[in-house]
């Protein structure tokens, strides 16, 4: 734990030390995050909301998604540079070391810039509550949190994956991106807009929708695609933690068989 | 002027670039998906209909030309950081241009490797997610020139996000949100063909709509003659000021430069 502490100051410090470039990634992550919100806003606009979902509640599915990808990205950047420690050796350095490579790698860079896009995201609830009048209890308020916490953990599993990928080809696997920034992408906006491929893809397959979308469901109060939403829904977001120790199984095989690029 | 020199900048990177076509490859599969995710998304907002087939053209037509809108490899920027530059000064060129030549390479290049199979896959999808030929033969032409000239603003606005790291030695912070704040007004995130009408007299005419939303309005509506003109005139003059702007820039950055490293 004092490592995990440690690691956390000096990934802070270091982002402080290049304090105009960091404010300016700062704005840049609000510019990306309100980008997606202004095209909810003119599609929204446009066509009278979002088939029968209003603009307001598409915006939950909006913010719970940006914060927990952002989460993610905040603690789990090192799995998202996984290829450039390969090629630099620096996976190899850790390898040494008497600690998890796992926790190493996540701990090499987190990166706080992320905050920019979570203030996005809770402005978007809080609008989106404030219009709709939505009176959150207890329950939800942890339902929710739950919700984003197993997305958070089924994310990193994702970036896990493309890390695996990454040992064998040693370059960055851009394809990968398809679930992990595709997946943020798709499941800002409710599932049952999607054809039916799409929608069992990302709510069985990579269980975002078991994950978040049920949650923020059973808080509005309204079925997805038919499917009533019920206490069951509490169950969802486990499906995150199983599918974060899936990927960490493929990670560890996959360090086994990993063989350094030298130098 | 030796114009030589230039265009082996232009050949001898575009060689360079055909070279990754696994990164090709990545982003065409990447593009793909989410043509596909935004089409469908479009269809349960718009229907089936005239609308929903001119949305999905423009949204394939942004996908396929993305790759236009980023610098190539951030070479230049890597050249400045660690003070390389320094030889790249010493070429008996013009370096602005030379980059500029350097940069239309590596977009004209990824683009064309990334066309054909982006165009293959309309063949696969629904009919009614496909993308739609241009309006007419005309329209096509219009298009194509319109498209070169979108893609010299853009190597304008990559030019002027590197005179930018010169300055403040730094390639994240500026190029990252100058690059985002392009894909939302140059309409990759939305088509600006959605935006309300009063926000579009605004929305159509800035610098970053003369990108790829300016070709792609053209390959959708031929129009007569008279509005065509004015839409590409709109369009060399964002250039012209571009360059004047990016070459002002690059001309003072480069003579304050500081050199990185012994």
């Amino acid at each position: 734990m004092r490592y995990v502490m440690h690691a956390m100051r000096m990934n802070l410090r270091r982002a402080a030390q290049y304090r105009s470039s960091f404010r300016m990634q700062i704005a840049a992550q609000i510019v990306m995050t309100f980008g997606d919100l202004w095209a909810i806003l003119l599609l929204a606009e446009r066509f009278g909301g979002m088939a029968h979902w209003s603009l307001y509640e598409v915006m939950f599915f909006f913010g719970a998604m940006q914060i927990a990808f952002a989460v993610t990205e905040m603690i789990n950047r090192g799995f998202g540079h996984i290829s450039s420690l390969i090629r630099m050796g620096d996976l190899d350095t850790m390898l040494t070391r008497p600690r998890g490579i796992a926790a190493q790698v996540i701990l090499s860079e987190l990166d706080p810039r992320r905050i920019g896009s979570v203030a996005v995201g809770l402005t978007a609830l809080t609008v989106a509550t404030l219009k709709t009048g939505l009176r959150w209890t207890l329950p939800d308020v942890l339902l929710l949190l739950w919700g984003m916490t197993g997305t958070v953990a089924l994310m990193m599993g994702l970036f896990m994956i493309e890390a695996v990928v990454c040992l064998f080809s040693v370059q960055s696997v851009e394809i990968v991106n398809v679930f992990t920034y595709g997946g943020r992408q798709t499941c800002q906006y409710p599932l049952d807009l999607y054809p039916d491929w799409l929608r069992t893809t990302f709510t069985y397959v990579i269980p975002i929708g078991l994950c978040l979308q049920f949650p923020v469901c059973h808080i509005l109060g309204k079925p997805l695609a038919g499917a009533e939403t019920g206490g069951w829904v509490w169950l969802g977001p486990a499906a995150g933690f199983v599918f974060l120790g899936l990927c960490s199984l493929a990670w560890r095989l996959g360090l086994r068989h990993y063989r350094s690029t030298g130098s | 002027m030796n114009i030589r020199a230039y265009r082996t900048a232009f050949a001898v990177h575009a060689r360079q670039v055909s070279r990754y076509r696994g990164a090709a490859l990545g982003g065409m599969v990447t593009q793909a998906f989410f043509g596909v995710m935004l089409v469908a998304l479009y269809e349960a907002l718009a229907g089936e209909g005239d609308l929903l087939r001119e949305t999905a053209t423009y949204v394939w037509l942004q996908q396929i030309f993305f790759r236009a809108f980023f610098s190539t490899g951030g070479e230049i920027y890597e050249q400045i950081m660690s003070g390389s530059v320094c030889y790249s000064l010493l070429r008996p060129v013009d370096l602005h241009l030379w980059c500029v030549c350097r940069e239309m390479a590596a977009k004209i290049v990824g683009v064309t490797m990334r066309l054909l199979p982006m165009i293959l896959i309309q063949f696969v999808l629904p009919e009614s997610w496909r993308m739609l030929p241009p309006d007419s033969p005309v329209a096509f032409v219009r298009f194509a020139l319109s498209l070169l000239t979108g893609f010299l603003v853009i190597a304008q606005v990559n030019m002027i996000t590197a005179a930018v790291t010169m300055r403040t030695l730094d390639n994240k912070g500026f190029s990252g949100l100058i690059n985002l704040v392009m894909m939302i007004l140059a309409g990759n995130i939305v088509p600006l063909t959605l935006a309300p009408e009063r926000l579009q007299a605004v929305l159509r005419w800035q610098p970053f709509a003369q990108m790829l939303d300016a070709p792609i309005r053209m390959w959708l509506h031929a129009g007569p003659a008279g509005e065509w003109a004015l839409s590409f005139g709109v369009q060399l003059a964002w250039l012209a000021g571009l360059t004047v702007f990016s070459r002002c820039l690059w001309g003072r950055g480069i003579r304050r430069i500081e050199l990185q490293g012994g």
